[in-house]
């Protein structure tokens, strides 16, 4: 058979740029992996939600405090296995300025995610989540995402899908070392 | 030399999109559903073939729990052509990663939901279409997507039967076409 080196040229392209945006869309979207090089150092968008007892809360208010900013929703079982090590977490690093703040993406009733919230013995920050601030986050198409945000406000790692404990743990160092810290809030 | 040049380029597009791990879009789709014929006054069975994309699962139309959501058909037909007895499949009790102690009740791979279509007697003869959606929530290993709709259509054709119905032009199905 004939080899016409122009067609193999051609084809050989075709294949490296396949391979490319390939590549660049899998880092992109989201699917229980992480993919902190795309955000990293960048501002984390700010708003402004509804805890569960009512009281609006904004994520600039947490400047100098290392955050890290959980999406989740009471039908996604990954999440759930992530909120007992948030728990902990919590615990074990809020005395160094971590805050973690859990945002509901769910259509369920305040009452529902408080339940659920209860039943799960939360000690963070829940918010009522809203469509909008998703898509400031890039969409949160997958859950559970969560950002890690150092005391600057600055997004340091996103990680999309159930990650490990230690994973977390490592991104939450890197948040409290980043930044000027201020006097944790009790 | 251009079918072979067409067979790479499409060989290769689907290497570089599946190249990216567990990237596919949680999908369920619905296969095509052929017109049912029905007399007025009878009942003629309708079953809807669903298939969830490899790697990903559903809840079943019963979850295990309270907080996940149900796959479900919501039907619009038309006032009067009954949609009657929806019924799902049982779900098969599965464990995963996330949950290895709380196994789930739900759908992978292929699926069926029968229901029947009973058009009155008052009804016109003629074809009608019926619209809905499945809503449901899907999930992989590792994480889960927001909840879904998926329409459903198929069409109806309505025969007029032997025994002699009403005939009220007044009650017309909305969706007579």
């Amino acid at each position: 058979m004939k080899r016409n080196p122009a067609a193999l040229f051609f084809v050989a392209a075709v294949v490296a740029a396949m391979l490319f945006v390939g590549f660049h869309a899998a880092r992109r979207s989201g699917d229980g992996s992480s993919d902190s090089l795309d955000v990293a150092g960048k501002p984390a968008p700010d708003f402004t939600l509804q805890s569960l007892d009512g009281k609006n809360v904004q994520l600039s208010s947490y400047k100098g405090q290392a955050v890290l900013l959980n999406f989740w929703a009471t039908w996604c079982g990954p999440c759930k296995i992530e909120m007992p090590w948030f728990v902990e977490l919590q615990k074990e690093y809020g005395p160094q300025g971590l805050q973690i703040v859990g945002v509901a993406m769910d259509d369920a009733s305040k009452e529902d995610i408080t339940k659920f919230v209860k039943e799960m013995g939360v000690n963070y920050t829940i918010l009522l989540g809203k469509e909008a601030v998703g898509q400031e986050y890039g969409g949160v198409n997958v859950l559970p995402t969560t950002f890690f945000i150092d005391r600057d406000g600055k997004i340091v790692a996103r990680e999309f899908g159930l990650q490990s404990r230690s994973l977390f743990v490592d991104n939450i160092k890197k948040a409290l070392s980043q930044g000027q810290a201020v006097q944790a809030r009790k | 030399m251009k079918t072979q040049l067409v067979t790479v380029f499409v060989l290769f597009t689907a290497l570089a999109l599946g190249q990216s791990p567990g990237k596919k879009a949680p999908s369920v789709t619905l296969a095509p559903i052929d017109p049912v014929t029905v007399t007025r006054g009878k009942g003629a069975p309708v079953s809807l073939h669903f298939r969830v994309a490899p790697g990903f699962h559903i809840n079943s139309n019963t979850p295990t729990s309270e907080f996940l959501i149900p796959t479900a058909l919501k039907m619009d037909a038309p006032t009067d052509i009954a949609l009657t007895r929806t019924s799902y499949p049982a779900g098969k009790d599965m464990s995963f990663p996330f949950a290895p102690d709380e196994p789930l009740n739900v759908y992978t791979g292929d699926f069926t939901v029968t229901m029947t279509v009973r058009p009155l007697h008052t009804v016109q003869a003629g074809k009608y279409a019926i619209h809905g959606d499945l809503k449901y929530q899907a999930c992989d290993n590792a994480a889960c997507y927001p909840p879904k709709h998926l329409p459903v259509e198929f069409e109806v054709k309505v025969l007029k039967g032997t025994t002699s119905g009403g005939k009220n032009p007044a009650q017309s199905p909305h969706a007579h076409r």
